[in-house]
C-alpha cells in the first residue's frame, strides 16, 4: 500500500519533470542555438556573441523594438489608469446594468485575436483612423483594459467597503478617500495589473499585425515577417531577449499577485 | 449646542420601509441608546444622522442646522464602526491624525491634538503601532480617539462592542461613558444588546419596523412599557392577558390582578399586564391566601439554576410564568411542585391593546 | 443589509469613473466587431470610392464552395485534437501539482508551468522549428542514440502544427484543472477511500466529476482560440498549414478581399459566440 502511494507519486513528479522539459526545451534550446556559430544549427556548438552583434546593426528590427516598448509603455499607463478608475467605480457604487458592465470585460479576452484584430482593421480604416503605431496603441490599451479591471476588482474584494466610509465620516472628499486610503490598499493590485497590461501590449502579436504598415510595426510583426522569409540566428538571439523580458516580467507580477487563488 | 433631530424621517428600500415617519430629539451632550431587533431601521437612521444615506422624506438637523441634504464629509460627525475600520495602511497615529490632515491643518496642531486623544483613550505610548499589531479592546480606543480628535458635534456609535468578547466589553463600556462625559459630546449609539443599552444610556429609544415603539430613560422604559413588544424586548416580562377592570385586568380564570403602573384601558377592553420575573415571589401552596388579587396557583415545570440566582418556570392555566429568585440560602423548590405566584400592584404593568 | 444600502440606484456617481474605460471598449472592440458584420454584407468596402450594396454573397460563398466549410470543420478538428491532448498532459499534472506537491515546491512549479503562457507566443512556436526540423535537435539526438538512420523531418506537417499549439495552450488546462482540484477536500478523498473505493474508482467517481468544470474550462479556454489561430500553421505547417484562420489572413492581408474576410471572420465569431454561450454558466462556476 505504502509502496504504490510512493510509486505513484513518483511517477507523477516524472510527469510534471516532462512537461516541464515539454514546455522549456525548444526554449532552451533556441537560447543556445543564438550563441551558436553555424547559422545553419549544425552541431558541434562553437560559441558566438555574432548574432547579438548583427543584430544591433538591424535598422528594422532596432526600429521595431522600439516601437514595441513605447507602445507597451503607452498601453501601460492608459490601461492601468482607466482600468484601475473603472473598478474602484464597479466596486464602491450599485446601479442598474452594473453586471452587464461586467460581462462586457469578457468578450475582449474570450473573442480569438484574429476576429478582434480584423475587425478593428475593418472599422479603423472605415472611420479613418487607418493603420499604424497609434491603431495598435488603440488595440492594445483595449485588450490590456479587461485585465487590469479583472485583476485590480480582485485586490479590491479584499478592501472593506467600512474603510471609505470611515473616511469620509472624518470629512474626506471623494478625491481624499481614494488617494489616501483606497488606492495605497490596492496598490499591488494596480502594479499587477499594469505589469499584465505591459505583458498584453509587449506580447501581442496578432492584432499588431493586421494594423501595422511596413514602415510602423512592432517587434513580434516583424520577427513574423523575418521567419516567412526564412529562419535566422539574427531572429533567435531577438527571441531570446523577447522571451527573456517577458519572463522576468511575470516572475515581478507574480510577486505582487497570487494566480493560484490559493489562500 | 448639539441636539440632533430626526423629523419624520421616512426610507424605502424597494417595497420594505426601513424607517417609517421616525422622529426622534436626541439631547445635546447625552448618550442616546437605539435599541431594536435587526431589521428595525436603528442602523439605517444611524448612517442617515451620518449622512451615508439620505431620506427619502422628513428632516434631520443637528444644532439646528438642517442636514438631510449634506454629504457625509461635510457634517461634522465622529463614527465608530463594528470592525473599527482602521485604515491597514497607516500607523495609529497616523490614523488618528487622518480627520485633522484631510482639513488641512498644520503638522504642529496635528501632532498636539493626536497626543491628547491618543492620551484620553489611554494608548498615548502605542501611536506608531499598525492597527494589526493592536488587541481588540486596542483597536476600539483608536477608532474612538480618531473620531473624536476632530472634535465632531456628534458621535455616532454602531455596535462598536460587539466584537470585543465578554469582559472587555465591561471595561470598555464603563472608559467609553467617562469619555463620553469627559468631552461631553451627543452621543447616538446603537446596540442589539439590551443589557450594553441599560447600563451605557442616559435615554433609549426602542425600534421596531422602522418605527419609533417607546423612548425615555432606562428605568422609566423597563419599570413602565408601554407596550408589550417593549417589555418583552428590553428585559425579560412575563405577560398576562385579560379583560380590563379599571384598575387591573381579570383573567380567564377569575384570578384579579391590580396594576399601579401602565395606564388604564377603559373597562370591558382587552388588555394585558406585564410583571418582572424577579419581582415575583415564590412559596410553597398554601390554600388559605388563594383568591386574593396578584396570586396565582400553578406548578413548577422547570428549575434553571444560575449560580446567583434560579429561574424557575412555572405552569398556570397552559401558560408558562418565569420567576427569578436570588439564591440567598432559602430552601429551593422541586420541579412538580405546587406553588403560589405573587406580586405587588407596584410590580404590575398594565398595558392596553 | 449594509451593502445595498451603499451607493443609491443611479448610475450617475459613477460614469466619470466608468466612461474612458468603456468608451476605449466600445471605440476599439465593440464597435469593430459591429462594423465587420456590416461589412460581411456588402459588396465593396464603402471607403474603396466603388459603388456598394448590400449582399448575402460571401456567405453563399461560404455555404456554397464547400471549400470554407471544410476548412472550418479542419479548424475544429484541430481543436477538439489540440483540447483532447491538452487534456490529457495537463489533467494529472495539475493533479500532482494540487494533490501530491506541497509548500514553496508547488509555488515554484505553478508558477514555471504557467509563466510561459505569458511570454511571447510567436516566439514559442519559432522555437520547435529549432527542434522539428531536418537536422534539429529531434532529428540529431534520435541518430546519435538509434543505430539505424532514420529521417525525422516533422517540420511543415500537420502533428507539428499540433505539437507546438499544445505546447502553447497546456498551461491554461493545468491552471483551470489545478483550480478546481486544489478546492476539493482531502475528506472526501478519505472518505472514498474508507468506504471501500479504490484509486481508480475514487479518481472516476469522485475526483473526475468534482474536477470536471474545470476540465471544461480549460477546453473551452483552449479550443476556441486553437479555432482561430493562423500564424501557428502557418510557421509550423507550411503547405499543410491551412487552415479557417489562415484564409481569413489571407483575405485580409493578401487577397484583400475584406468582405468576405469580415464574412469569415463573423462566422467564426457566431461558433465561437454559441460555444462561449453555452459554457458560460461552467465558466463562471470556475471563477
Amino acid at each position: 500500500m505504502m509502496f504504490t502511494t510512493r510509486l505513484l507519486e513518483a511517477l507523477g513528479r516524472v510527469w510534471i519533470g516532462l512537461l516541464l522539459s515539454f514546455l522549456y526545451l525548444p526554449i532552451c534550446i533556441m537560447a543556445l542555438m543564438s550563441f551558436n556559430a553555424s547559422p545553419f544549427y549544425q552541431l558541434p556548438f562553437e560559441w558566438t556573441t555574432g548574432w547579438y552583434a548583427d543584430l544591433s546593426r538591424n535598422g528594422r528590427l532596432l526600429a521595431a523594438t522600439w516601437n514595441s516598448l513605447q507602445i507597451a509603455v503607452f498601453t501601460t499607463a492608459i490601461a492601468t489608469v482607466l482600468g484601475t478608475a473603472a473598478s474602484i467605480a464597479l466596486f464602491r457604487y450599485e446601479f442598474r446594468g452594473k453586471r452587464l458592465l461586467q460581462a462586457l470585460l469578457f468578450p475582449p479576452i474570450a473573442i480569438p485575436w484574429l476576429i478582434t484584430g480584423t475587425a478593428m482593421l475593418i472599422f479603423f480604416f472605415g472611420v479613418g483612423i487607418g493603420r499604424g503605431l497609434h491603431a495598435i496603441l488603440l488595440g492594445h490599451v483595449a485588450l490590456a483594459l479587461p485585465y487590469v479591471i479583472v485583476v485590480v476588482s480582485a485586490r479590491l474584494q479584499t478592501f472593506a467597503p467600512e474603510l471609505e466610509e470611515a473616511a469620509r465620516s472624518l470629512g474626506a472628499s471623494q478625491w481624499q478617500v481614494t488617494t489616501r486610503v483606497t488606492l495605497p490598499w490596492i496598490m499591488p493590485g494596480v502594479i499587477a495589473g499594469g505589469l499584465f497590461a505591459f505583458a498584453v501590449s509587449f506580447d501581442q502579436f496578432v492584432v499588431s499585425y493586421f494594423l501595422s504598415t511596413p514602415g510602423e510595426a512592432t517587434l513580434p510583426v516583424e520577427i513574423y515577417a523575418a521567419i516567412r522569409k526564412g529562419f535566422t540566428p539574427e531572429i533567435n538571439a531577438v527571441s531570446t531577449i523577447i522571451i527573456g523580458i517577458s519572463m522576468g516580467l511575470m516572475l515581478v507580477t507574480a510577486r505582487f499577485f497570487k494566480f493560484g487563488g490559493e489562500k | 449646542m448639539a441636539e440632533v433631530v430626526v423629523d419624520k424621517v421616512s426610507r424605502s428600500f424597494g417595497s420594505h420601509k426601513a424607517l417609517d415617519e421616525m422622529s426622534i430629539a436626541f439631547p445635546d451632550k447625552g448618550f442616546y441608546g437605539l435599541l431594536g431587533p435587526s431589521g428595525s431601521g436603528k442602523t439605517t437612521l444611524l448612517r442617515m444622522i451620518a449622512g451615508f444615506d439620505f431620506p427619502d422624506a422628513g428632516r434631520i438637523a443637528i444644532g439646528g442646522e438642517g442636514v438631510e441634504r449634506v454629504p457625509v464629509e461635510k457634517r461634522r460627525i465622529g463614527m465608530v464602526f463594528q470592525n473599527y475600520a482602521l485604515f491597514p495602511n497607516m500607523s495609529v497615529a497616523e490614523n488618528v491624525a487622518f480627520g485633522l490632515s484631510v482639513r488641512g491643518e498644520t503638522r504642529g496642531a496635528i501632532e498636539v491634538e493626536v497626543k491628547r486623544a491618543l492620551d484620553l483613550v489611554q494608548l498615548g505610548h502605542l501611536g506608531e503601532r499598525r492597527p494589526h499589531q493592536l488587541s481588540g479592546g486596542q483597536r476600539q480606543r483608536v477608532a474612538l480617539a480618531r473620531a473624536i480628535v476632530t472634535k465632531p458635534r456628534v458621535l455616532l456609535l454602531d455596535e462598536p462592542l460587539s466584537a470585543l468578547d465578554k469582559a472587555l466589553r465591561v471595561d470598555m463600556q464603563i472608559e467609553l461613558k467617562r469619555i463620553q462625559r469627559e468631552i461631553g459630546i451627543t452621543t447616538i449609539f446603537v446596540t442589539h444588546d439590551q443589557e450594553e443599552a441599560l447600563t451605557m444610556s442616559d435615554r433609549i429609544g426602542i425600534l421596531r419596523d422602522g418605527r419609533l415603539v417607546q423612548e425615555g430613560p432606562p428605568e422609566e422604559i423597563y419599570d413602565r412599557p408601554e407596550s408589550e413588544f417593549a417589555a418583552t424586548f428590553l428585559g425579560d416580562a412575563n405577560i398576562l392577558r385579560g379583560v380590563a377592570t379599571g384598575n387591573g385586568i381579570r383573567l380567564p380564570d377569575g384570578t384579579v390582578v391590580v396594576a399601579n403602573q401602565g395606564t388604564k384601558p377603559a373597562v370591558g377592553t382587552s388588555a394585558s399586564c406585564a410583571v418582572r420575573p424577579e419581582r415575583i415571589s415564590i412559596g410553597e401552596a398554601d390554600n388559605a391566601t388563594l383568591g386574593e388579587e396578584n396570586r396565582l396557583k400553578g406548578r413548577v415545570s422547570k428549575r434553571i439554576f444560575g449560580g446567583n440566582s434560579s429561574t424557575y418556570f412555572v405552569e398556570h392555566r397552559g401558560d408558562i410564568i418565569k420567576v427569578h429568585v436570588q439564591n440567598n440560602g432559602g430552601t429551593s423548590l422541586a420541579e412538580g411542585q405546587d406553588v403560589i405566584l405573587r406580586w405587588s400592584p407596584e410590580s404590575a404593568v398594565l398595558i392596553g391593546m | 443589509m449594509a451593502t445595498s444600502i451603499r451607493g443609491r440606484g443611479g448610475i450617475g456617481p459613477a460614469l466619470p469613473l466608468l466612461t474612458p474605460a468603456y468608451l476605449w471598449l466600445v471605440v476599439a472592440i465593440f464597435l469593430p466587431l459591429s462594423a465587420m458584420a456590416l461589412f460581411s454584407f456588402m459588396t465593396e468596402l464603402p471607403m474603396s470610392g466603388r459603388d456598394w450594396s448590400l449582399t448575402l454573397e460571401h456567405y453563399a460563398a461560404f455555404f456554397s464552395s464547400g471549400l470554407y466549410v471544410t476548412l472550418l470543420w479542419a479548424s475544429i478538428r484541430l481543436g477538439l485534437e489540440v483540447t483532447l491532448w491538452c487534456a490529457i498532459i495537463g489533467f494529472p499534472a495539475a493533479y500532482v501539482l494540487a494533490r501530491v506537491l506541497k509548500g514553496r515546491a508547488r509555488e515554484a512549479i505553478f508558477l514555471l508551468v504557467i509563466l510561459p503562457f505569458w511570454s511571447n507566443g510567436l516566439v514559442r512556436i519559432f522555437s520547435w522549428a529549432m527542434v522539428l526540423r531536418e537536422g534539429g535537435l529531434l532529428d540529431t539526438t534520435l541518430n546519435a542514440i538509434l543505430p539505424f538512420r532514420i529521417d525525422i523531418d516533422l517540420m511543415y506537417s500537420y502533428p507539428a502544427v499540433i505539437i507546438g499549439l499544445v505546447h502553447s495552450y497546456v498551461p491554461y488546462m493545468v491552471l483551470t484543472c489545478y483550480l478546481t482540484l486544489q478546492a476539493i477536500d482531502n475528506a472526501l478523498i478519505e472518505a472514498a477511500r474508507s468506504l471501500g473505493a479504490s484509486r481508480l474508482q475514487t479518481l472516476r467517481r469522485v475526483v473526475l466529476p468534482l474536477a470536471m468544470p474545470g476540465l471544461l474550462a480549460g477546453s473551452v479556454l483552449i479550443f476556441v482560440p486553437v479555432v482561430g489561430s493562423f500564424m501557428e500553421p502557418r510557421i509550423l505547417g507550411g503547405r499543410t498549414g491551412t487552415f479557417y484562420g489562415t484564409v481569413i489572413e489571407d483575405q485580409f492581408v493578401a487577397v484583400f478581399n475584406w468582405p468576405l474576410g469580415a464574412a469569415l471572420s463573423f462566422i467564426l465569431l457566431a461558433v465561437v459566440l454559441v460555444i462561449l454561450s453555452l459554457s458560460a454558466p461552467i465558466l463562471r462556476r470556475v471563477q
